[in-house]
């Protein structure tokens, strides 16, 4: 990423932000980018702490996201500081377990920009965000039923009467289909252990 | 023409009037929508055809264009705009997502496969989306629908 000495800025965190536990990944392949993982409980102190301190500001919150390993859920946020002399970009990352109701603090009174990623992810993914202003679903209709990125989703039945997967349209012998299936099955498997 | 009788019946009259006036309901859902633009506008202009009024309320609309994927959170709304047409109403079903899914058929959670579900269809369009031409085609062949219906005789209730 661009102009950030990652093991300089996680020192940087742990020692001004008590308990952040901010670990450098570093990915094997070295196309890839490295990012931070800091502890979820303290989100709000480590993203305030980056966008306040004096020595390597973040300006911005570029984008948020959120991914399902199964046996963990990720939020990252890309952070960006908008400086033509000294531009500097990196991804933070948090780690969270609990799978039945998730839960970290939101970002929202730092960088209004988190409202709707926020939203989006609690669509996605039923990450609930302490603190959020108006935490409700963005793209999928407000009675909808589960979190359609994880990767155990499995889609309702019928919805507002009308049949998800109607029988007489779909093609069960489809190869794509029953690889599919088997995936939410193994998923499913491995997050009920 | 000017000593001369015309003669044709009152169901012939009437349809060939209504068949060279259909106004469209100005209703797109997606990348099927810019192609009913360019079908609108002036190199395809689809008001040759007398079917190129795209009126902005379904209430002054006979002819509802499904252009696009139709979710299920606007499968609802769809509807409701269909029911708000007046009768006599025609629905083309215009690109593969509206028709069945689309690419959304086999594993798209969010779409409802095809919109013939919730509202009759008279013409579907095949394509990816239809080229203009296609969609020409699909609106003359529900002209020539309209041409062949018994309006007075039993179409004043078109789904009674």
């Amino acid at each position: 990423m661009l102009n950030v000495d990652f093991n300089k800025l996680a020192d940087l965190i742990n020692k001004n932000v008590q308990d952040a536990g901010a670990v450098v990944n570093v990915p094997e392949d070295t196309k890839c980018d490295s990012s931070i993982t800091v502890s979820a409980s303290r989100i709000y102190a480590v993203v305030e702490f980056l966008k306040t301190n004096s020595e390597m500001p973040f300006n911005s919150l570029h984008v948020m996201s959120g991914v399902d390993y199964v046996e963990w859920m990720e939020v990252c946020y890309m952070m960006t500081h908008f400086d033509v002399q000294n531009p500097r970009e990196f991804i933070l990352k948090i780690k969270i377990t609990e799978r039945v109701s998730p839960t970290v603090d939101s970002i929202v009174n730092l960088y209004a920009a988190a409202d709707f990623q926020e939203r989006e992810i609690y669509d996605m993914f039923g990450i609930k965000f302490n603190n959020h202003p108006d935490l409700r679903r963005i793209l999928c209709p407000d009675d909808w039923q589960g979190f359609p990125l994880r990767k155990d989703y499995v889609a309702q039945k019928e919805y507002n009467g009308m049949k998800v997967f109607p029988d007489s349209k779909m093609n069960f012998d489809d190869r794509e289909f029953i690889v599919r299936q088997n995936m939410i099955k193994k998923a499913q498997k491995q997050a009920a252990n | 023409m000017q000593d001369g009788v015309v003669l044709t019946t009152l169901d012939d009259f009437l349809n060939w009037g209504r068949k060279n006036s259909l106004w469209p309901m100005t209703f797109g859902l997606a990348c099927c929508a810019i192609e009913m633009m360019a079908t609108g506008a002036a190199k395809y202009d689809l008001e040759r055809f007398g079917c190129g009024a795209f009126m902005a309320t379904p209430r002054r609309s006979d002819l509802m264009i499904v252009a696009g994927t139709v979710t299920l959170k606007m499968a609802s709304r769809l509807k409701v705009l269909y029911e708000q047409m007046a009768e006599p109403k025609y629905v083309i079903s215009m690109g593969s997502c509206s028709n069945k899914g689309g690419p959304y058929w086999q594993h798209g959670y969010h779409v409802l496969k095809g919109v013939d579900e919730i509202v009759p269809v008279d013409v579907y369009v095949p394509g990816c989306p239809p080229r203009p031409e296609a969609l020409i085609e699909g609106v003359m062949t529900l002209q020539k629908k309209i041409a062949n219906e018994r309006l007075l005789r039993n179409k004043w209730v078109k789904h009674a």
